[in-house]
């Protein structure tokens, strides 16, 4: 194993898991930001917009038969679910930086109910809200968006559309890959304690399908994960190899292509060969 | 927790097409019936606040209108959906076994009738945005029991013959599948998770498998169908062993 110089040793791979604590009540907060944002922006759109057109600056509540209302309604509607997300996402950022203000998150091993915990658990469900309007949002750079403001590092052109990812402690690099149904984990329960380490992805890697990035990976750049592996916890992986396993436990070169065409046209001559020489 | 609309965690009811096509007529009329009590709650939200002078209230509960309006959605689906359960049961029992996959078969008919039944409030529940009253207090509805302090809201959990205890955490990813195929054969087999069970991310418990109390299953791995887990202890790999 790669991680046995590691102080802290577990013998299974759990999940990070999060418990429902009355502070969840947040959403509502966060939902009431994002509404009352979006109605004093709306009045006072209309208000202007009908004292632009007819010089009256009364507002009667009510349809407008105005031919104008009709034609800028598709508009209204799309920048009205924009703009009540984009408040939320916002203002629940401030919040969680007031949180950070208030107990600043740390990486460790933590007992089940110590501050820390309940620290944790008020972070990710002011994060749970915002995250899921991003992710619902049509817009294919509204989470990695959304992740930035509450302090994962992601670099430029970063594919990070389908898969779980935790808020904090998280850097990833610029020009790297994620694929689908991947879990990287930030913290981890194990038995009664919560591990938090952090999660470092170097540039232009590649993460395969279907594998759990533990807390405490470093992946070099150019790392390539193979699909339907996971690696330990404190594990490093090198640069410019593939890594395999389950946990990661074999690493492999990158090849070009010309050398994998070679390769395999080696192995179709020596089976071949092989071939006549049991027919002879 | 922070998955992407794909990956929502909807329970898995899968059914047959030639049952699907028949029965559409049932699945429609329980969607429009769900949305009748929202249609009258909203009906007197503007009756009662859109008024003169009191505009600004009306505007202010807006918010918590829509949180209502979600609910109250969710909870007329689950409503409708268990009366047509219900009728469903009395007409023929749910039994475990081994069937035939054949639409003559009568398990399978009414197997293939429940999910189109349940369907549409497990998508509904699956896609609210708001961590109350999420996957786990649609399932109790329809017969699967789950624990208090539960962590099961990330996971594929089957609707039936599933039995969940208490303190359990089920990680991100993970399928608990009570039914299987298995050539021309269809399997119903109840699942056990007694409590304080640990079952990590990604993983798949296969029909028939009892989970006895305090396991832990790690990450990755999945048990075969009629696997017992013994007590207290750790479980790995494809399919899930003993750890010495």
């Amino acid at each position: 194993m790669d991680n046995e110089n590691e102080s802290f040793k577990i013998d299974f791979l759990s999940t990070s898991g999060v418990y429902k604590t009355p502070f969840t009540l947040i959403i509502f907060v966060q939902l009431f930001i994002g509404g009352i944002i979006l109605i004093i922006i709306n009045l006072w759109f209309i208000n202007s917009l009908y004292f632009l057109l007819t010089g009256n600056e009364f507002y009667a509540f009510g349809i407008v038969g105005e031919w104008y209302f009709w034609l800028l309604l598709p508009l209204s509607i799309y920048g009205n679910i924009f703009l009540f997300a984009f408040s939320i996402m916002i203002s629940s950022a401030g919040i969680f930086k007031l949180l950070n203000k208030l107990h600043p998150p740390r990486e460790g091993v933590f007992e089940k109910g110590s501050k820390d915990w309940k620290y944790m658990h008020r972070r990710f469900w002011i994060a749970y809200f915002p995250i899921w309007l991003a992710r619902a949002l049509p817009l294919p750079w509204a989470d990695i968006f959304v992740y930035r403001l509450f302090g994962v590092h992601i670099g430029k052109n970063v594919v990070a559309y389908e898969g779980y990812i935790d808020p904090e402690f998280v850097e990833i690099g610029d020009f790297t890959m994620t694929s689908i149904n991947i879990c990287i984990f930030s913290h981890l329960i194990y038995h009664d304690k919560l591990i938090i380490k952090k999660v470092k992805i170097g540039n232009e890697c590649i993460v395969g399908p279907q594998t759990i990035i533990t807390p405490g990976t470093i992946m070099q750049d150019r790392s390539v994960l193979g699909a339907n592996s996971y690696t330990n916890i404190g594990q490093e992986l090198k640069s410019d190899l593939i890594h395999v396993g389950i946990p990661v436990s074999i690493s492999f070169p990158i090849q070009t292509l010309e050398e994998s065409i070679e390769k395999a046209d080696a192995i179709k001559k020596s089976d071949h060969d092989l071939n006549k020489g049991g027919v002879n | 927790m922070f998955q992407p609309a794909s990956l929502k965690g909807i329970s898995p009811c899968p059914i047959d097409e030639r049952i699907r096509k028949r029965f559409l007529i049932l699945y429609i009329l329980i969607i429009l019936l769900s949305f009748i009590p929202c249609s009258l709650f909203e009906y007197f939200y503007i009756i009662y606040f859109w008024e003169e002078g009191s505009y600004w209230l009306f505007f202010l509960l807006l918010p918590i209108n829509i949180l209502i309006l979600a609910y109250i959605l969710q909870l007329s689906a689950i409503l409708f959906s268990f009366l047509f359960l219900t009728i469903l049961r009395l007409l023929h029992e749910p039994k475990e076994g081994k069937f035939n996959r054949n639409i003559k078969d009568k398990d399978y008919l009414y197997w293939n009738l429940r999910n189109l039944v349940k369907k549409w409030p497990l998508f509904i529940t699956a896609s609210i945005p708001f961590p109350w009253l999420k996957n786990r207090f649609t399932l109790r509805f329809f017969g699967t029991k789950i624990g208090k302090k539960c962590i099961c809201d990330n996971s594929w959990i089957s609707s039936e013959f599933v039995s969940i205890g208490r303190n359990v955490i089920i990680g991100m990813g993970t399928t608990i599948l009570s039914f299987g195929i298995e050539q021309d054969n269809f399997i119903l087999q109840k699942i056990i998770i007694e409590d304080n069970v640990l079952i990590g991310a990604k993983c798949s418990v296969m029909y028939g498998s009892t989970i006895k109390e305090g396991v832990k299953l790690s990450a990755h791995s999945f048990t075969n169908p009629y696997q017992v887990l013994e007590k207290d202890s750790i479980y790995i790999g494809h399919p899930a062993k003993l750890k010495s």
